[in-house]
């Protein structure tokens, strides 16, 4: 006979459980078990994966929540119980009511943590009444309950008296109590004593008992876990939670114990339920049958809270938003298809005839996909939110496979046009596909908030929620929590910790024995039993559930129907999230719209509004054509820093080597720089063919239409798609198959027998066929969509358009929202480099954010006020409310800053309109900040006041002309400003080091591209990037990005041998100094082969000293000679010792000299 | 009926054994009698199994258990008067006769 577990916690009771559902399932299935609930603490949490372990091991699931309950009116706690929802076979409960109901009971309970600030989750014992009506839930009574709590007392009349009290409140049917019996000690929570009690007092209440174990984990062994667990939760070393009550943490009632009785809750097999529940009835005074009576009662229960889990939870029914919420009255599919043959009309208007036959043939083939699937309110819904967003002139663009779609185009979901990219329908949706469709918005990150808020607003909070994501265990915080459990020293653990990457922590042992840089650990190891235990420990805690939290993107959207479906509970931002996480939206059957904030596009949104702005000119980035020569002129240059997913080091060196010339050369050139084609070689070939250095190789004419954009490489998804369908005739929607399936080497077998098999009966010769097969073969899964290369690109283009056109707005956007993978510093290089000055803080001008301003002819940027560290928000509101100022008197007065605040401002030269833009007055200004006392008199905007022009006169005169502040003294602007705002906007901070480079003959980077490659060259600057990219054989090559503020930065590459010579400083040395040879890469690009390195600092302090030493020994020896010799030769001495050859390098340093005068 | 809350009552009179024994289980899986000094003890009545927890982070090696399984029953040899024991069944799956209360 087997045993129906109804009380059990699964992993995902994050710090309580430890199995994970489909351990849990699988065990019970083995056991003989035909049904298994998890009720997990607070929530839903594992209940999908639940669901979906129980059909894969063929039981039938039951879902509770384990949960608190307060008295609604006197928020007095009532302890935890059980929740279960009945399944719609039991009785008059309607299919998905219990569930409906459970659902809707846990999101009571997190409803209360926001009307009750600080308060745990917990139901209002009236609302969880009210639900449980309809015979749709039945409540558990335990240990953990009020009343087990006064059976554990031994006070059997509070017991009576507070059972009663349920059974005033609750439905009829609705209750049952939970017999836990852990066989502690004796005198222990968990011993048979109140667990026979509770037995007993269901028996004069005349209430149904049921046998649980309380599970926490499924085998004995994992009792461990569930200490680490306890440990981890109440944030406290396990010897100190066995430490008797006073050392404990405050054991509310609610509140498990902090720390187990004994390691029984586990999920035990039938035959040991049984024995437990003899030894619990034996313990008593029961009446005859008593045993028989609680596993009937328990096996009873247990069939009333059996799912179906498509009739109760429906699993796998997809359901859309309502059409009447989407302001559609007709049916969704007339209305889906008025509006694309519209969008048609409209996008293809310029096509031509042929153009737009062709796009609507391809409309009609993938509406054909879209009837039959009966998915038409989904695009319906996602266009809806596509305008929502446009709406609210927010910039919005489709990715993902979606893109290929010419449905999505014509709807303005996305804005890539599919036909003529060679974007496949069947990538996204076919009938062969067998999950929910998935299309990713990606809007300006600065406003994605609010973007949520309008869906919320929109569609209404009963169809709309946030996803959530579960953070599971990994290394570092696995190996923190058990050295906490084991209560080892912080730092003895961070030591550790540190040392966790780049491998699983469930690996940490073979990893010790494995790894070089672990041999130190490894033999502390050896030596220490604790540290032997932490590494044990470590690796049950990996891959365990951690928290969950809100998905960066995902946004569920569904019918009236969610909450029913799903339990919410307040994300960090405020608005619902589903306890569901990415995993189970395609068997709930909701639909998750991806909406991810992108800086990139809140960078080009601001520099298109900055262009308004100051030339009221509107530019629509998404009609700009997509064929401008200077555009590609500037992409080909490789001066791509700042431009959308091409300017990162290496991208910019495939750039120089690629030289795209129309806007598909930019999703090929997207595509090529991803992991598998790099590690495949797949670029070198590409390029090979593009420049004509090897012939393309189509492998077949019939091949040659599919393969000729990319010269016979195979880069794409789509690619591969058509030559399935080429080869066997199966129709796109299964090649997409076939593709997918390519990533799993045990198939490979089974496809190429399938191709072999129908390409011969296809006219393919046998040779043909072992060519393309090893092709497709080798190609595995690592492709890329060319529609998500597609739809990156676009941006891609509309930045670099905006950075040749534009570049003061296009630098203001990058500098406000930083997008990209370089610093600030380089940005503002950049700037000075294209010819646009980057002005100073100016408490006149400066705004929040970097703005354009009118310079003369051109345009500059304005630094932003909170660019000054340490300055407050409301400081920063008043300057720009009040700007501008008629003094220093008056800004003082309006602005109320603070000293710290003020001095900064002087010090960098943001008040200097208030002493005429003479710097050398800066000091008296500071010295006069600093003179004044006491707060500021605070005189109203309507009051007349005087205007006393400051400095005061008092200040002025010969004796304050001498006024030297120290804060000033030596220190050159950029000094100042990168003290004040960590930023150098007046000039380069390699600067100074000009005169050190030219006696070097260190060769600008701004030259480098006029070398011939094999050049020696030394190259100096600040370090701006460090990127360790992907390498074909798998070694390490480091990526130094180098800028000495003449231009694009120098990359200079490192490779093994280099790295091993020069060691730590590769990653760390921030001024370098770099001897190396150059080494071109294509057409234009050119990068430097890192040979040797200096630290910059270092050398120029030894060189001083050098110069001091030897000018001082010239003059010590000149001394008795004639005073013009001595000069001489201290002169000489004082030179540059090796200057260079000329040639050696770039001929002279003029650019230095001229650029340092 | 066992009635286990009472046992210290009996500590007075407890002798130490720590014995290896042979246990016989009944079809249930509790003790049904032991084997101790040729003799062979017969369960009286529903034994009681108490879990008690270990400090296993005090030790070396991670365990398999967390606590220590002890069977608390009634057993006579032959017509003798009956005793109350303590068996402890180990991880290892050996049984020991850790105490016979009298």
């Amino acid at each position: 006979m087997s045993f129906p577990h109804l009380h059990v916690a699964s992993a995902y009771s994050t710090h309580y459980g430890v199995t994970l559902p489909e351990a849990l399932a699988g065990q019970a299935a083995a056991d003989g078990a035909t049904f298994l609930a998890v009720t997990d603490r607070n929530g839903l949490y594992g209940a999908v994966k639940h669901v979906r372990a129980c059909v894969a091991a063929g039981i039938r699931p039951g879902l509770g929540a384990d949960l608190e309950v307060h008295d609604g009116d006197t928020l007095a706690p009532l302890g935890r119980v059980v929740v279960l929802a009945h399944g719609g076979s039991a009785g008059e409960g309607g299919a998905g009511r219990g569930y409906a109901a459970l659902c809707r009971a846990v999101s009571s309970a997190h409803e209360t943590t926001v009307r009750v600030p600080g308060h745990p989750p917990s139901i209002p014992r009236s609302r969880l009444a009210e639900l449980a009506g309809l015979n749709s839930l039945t409540v558990l009574l335990g240990p953990a309950s009020d009343v087990g709590h006064a059976i554990e007392r031994r006070d059997n009349p509070l017991a009576r008296a507070t059972l009663a009290e349920w059974q005033r409140i609750m439905p009829p049917q609705s209750l049952a109590l939970e017999v836990v019996c852990h066989l502690t000690e004796p005198g222990m929570p968990g011993s048979v004593a109140p667990a026979t009690r509770m037995l007993a007092l269901a028996e004069y209440a005349r209430l149904p008992a049921v046998l649980s174990n309380a599970v926490r984990y499924g085998t004995a062994e994992e009792a461990v876990t569930a200490d680490l667990a306890d440990a981890a939760r109440h944030l406290m070393p396990l010897a100190q939670l066995a430490q008797p009550a006073q050392a404990q943490p405050p054991n509310t009632q609610t509140e498990a114990r902090p720390l187990q009785v004994n390691g029984q809750a586990w999920l035990k097999p039938a035959a040991a339920m049984r024995q437990v529940a003899r030894m619990v009835v034996d313990a008593g005074q029961h009446s005859d049958g008593a045993l028989a009576r609680l596993l009937r009662d328990t096996h009873d229960l247990a069939e009333r809270c059996a799912l179906d889990p498509v009739g109760d939870i429906g699993l796998g029914r997809p359901r859309m938003p309502e059409a009447s919420v989407i302001g559609v009255t007709r049916d969704p599919l007339a209305e889906l298809w008025a509006r694309a043959r519209h969008g048609i009309d409209e996008r293809y208007a310029d096509a031509g005839r042929r153009g737009l036959t062709a796009a609507h043939d391809r409309l009609a083939h993938e509406m054909a996909t879209v009837e039959s699937l009966g998915f038409a309110s989904y695009f319906l819904t996602v266009a809806t939110v596509a305008d929502l967003v446009r709406d609210m002139g927010i910039r919005i663009q489709a990715r993902g496979s979606g893109v290929g779609s010419v449905l999505n185009y014509a709807l303005h979901t996305s804005s890539v046009e599919p036909i003529g990219n060679g974007l496949l329908w069947e990538r996204f949706l076919s009938p062969e596909r067998q999950t929910l469709p998935d299309i990713d918005l990606d809007v300006e990150s600065a406003r994605r908030h609010d973007i949520y808020r309008k869906v919320f607003e929109t569609f209404g909070a009963s169809r709309v929620s946030l996803m959530s994501m579960t953070n599971a265990y990994r290394g570092r915080g696995a190996v923190r929590d058990a050295g906490l459990a084991l209560g080892m020293p912080d730092a003895q653990v961070a030591t550790i910790a540190k040392q966790m990457w780049r491998f699983n922590a469930r690996d940490f042992r073979a990893a010790l024995a494995e790894k070089p840089e672990l041999e130190e650990l490894a033999a502390e190891v050896r030596e220490s039993s604790q540290l032997d235990l932490l590494v044990d420990l470590t690796a049950r805690l990996d891959r365990l559930p951690r928290h969950i939290s809100v998905h960066p993107c995902g946004v569920i959207l569904s019918d009236a129907s969610l909450l029913d479906r799903t339990p919410v509970q307040a994300s960090g931002m405020g608005l619902p999230m589903s306890q569901f996480d990415k995993h189970d939206m395609d068997p709930m059957g909701l639909i998750k719209l991806d909406i991810l904030g992108v800086r990139m596009q809140s960078a080009m949104a601001h520099a298109v509004e900055e262009h308004h702005r100051l030339t009221g000119e509107h530019i629509d980035l998404d009609r700009v054509p997509l064929d401008d020569p200077a555009t590609f002129e500037l992409i080909r240059s490789t001066r791509t820093l700042g431009i959308f997913q091409i300017e990162s080091p290496g991208q910019m060196e495939l750039v120089g080597k690629l030289q795209p010339e129309v806007f598909n050369d930019l999703t090929v050139e997207i595509s090529l720089f991803r992991p598998g084609p790099m590690k495949n070689n797949i670029p070198l070939r590409y390029l090979e063919a593009r420049h004509g250095e090897v012939a393309p190789d189509y492998i077949h004419p019939r091949f040659e239409p599919i393969l000729r954009e990319t010269n016979g490489v195979v880069i794409f998804h789509e690619q591969v798609m058509r030559l399935f369908d080429e080869l066997t005739g199966c129709g796109l929607g299964h090649a997409d198959v076939l593709r997918r399936h390519l990533g799993r080497p045990e198939q490979l077998s089974v496809i190429e027998a399938y191709v072999r098999e129908n390409a011969l009966g296809r006219g393919f010769d046998a040779g043909t066929i072992d060519r393309v097969w090893t092709v497709l073969a080798g190609f595995g899964s690592f492709g890329f969509a060319k529609a998500h290369g597609a739809a990156f690109a676009l941006p891609t283009y509309q930045s670099a358009w905006l950075k040749t056109h534009h570049p003061a707005a296009f630098l203001a956007g990058l500098l406000t929202h930083d997008p990209g993978m370089w610093p600030k510093d380089l940005l503002v290089a950049e700037a000075r480099v294209l010819g646009v000055p980057v002005l100073g803080l100016d408490v006149q001008h400066s705004a929040l954010d970097y703005r354009v301003e009118s310079v003369g002819e051109g345009q500059g940027i304005r630094m932003p006020l909170p660019e000054l560290s340490g300055s407050s928000d409301a400081e920063r509101a008043r300057i720009v409310r009040h700007q501008p100022f008629t003094s220093l008197q008056d800004f003082r007065d309006r602005v109320h800053p603070r000293r710290r605040t003020f001095e900064a401002l002087a010090r960098v030269g943001a008040l200097d309109s208030f002493i005429d833009h003479d710097r050398t007055r800066r000091h008296e200004l500071l010295a006069h900040i600093q003179s004044l006392r006491g707060t500021a008199i605070t005189i109203a905007d309507d009051q007349l006041a005087f205007e006393v022009p400051l400095p005061v006169l008092d200040y002025e005169g010969a004796r304050f002309d001498t006024v030297t502040s120290l804060q000033l003294r030596g220190r050159t602007q950029s000094d100042l400003e990168l003290l004040d705002t960590g930023l150098a906007v007046a000039g380069h901070r390699m600067r100074k080091y000009y005169p050190l480079f030219a006696e070097l003959g260190v060769t600008p980077a701004a030259q480098l591209a006029t070398l011939p490659g094999g050049t020696d060259v030394l190259l100096a600057g600040v370090r701006r990037a460090t990127n360790t990219p992907p390498m074909r054989d798998g070694r390490r090559v480091v990526f130094v990005s180098l800028d000495d503020g003449t231009g694009p930065v120098a990359n200079v590459v490192f490779f093994h041998d280099a790295q091993e010579r020069i060691g730590g400083g590769v990653f760390q040395t921030e001024l370098m100094l770099v001897r190396g040879r150059t080494r071109r890469s294509g057409a234009r690009g050119v990068s430097v082969t890192g040979e040797g390195m200096w630290d910059l600092v270092t050398v120029a302090r030894d060189r001083a000293r050098a110069q001091a030493k030897a000018l001082k020994a010239a003059r010590a020896a000149a001394l008795d000679a004639e005073p013009s010799v001595a000069e001489a030769t201290a002169a000489a001495a004082a030179r540059p010792p090796m200057r260079r050859a000329a040639g050696s390098g770039t001929t002279e340093f003029d650019l230095w000299s001229t650029q340092s005068a | 009926m066992t009635q286990i809350v009472d046992a210290p009552q009996f500590e007075d009179t407890a002798v130490i054994i720590d014995k290896a024994v042979q246990v016989e289980l009944s079809a249930d899986g509790d003790p049904r009698a032991f084997v101790w000094d040729r003799f062979e003890h017969t369960v009286i009545g529903q034994p009681q199994a108490v879990f008690t927890r270990t400090r296993w982070w005090e030790h070396s090696g991670t365990p398999t258990r967390i606590d220590t399984e002890l069977w608390r029953l009634d057993a006579a040899k032959g017509g003798e008067d009956q005793h109350r024991y303590d068996l402890r069944h180990d991880a290892d799956g050996t049984w020991v006769l850790a105490l016979d209360w009298g």
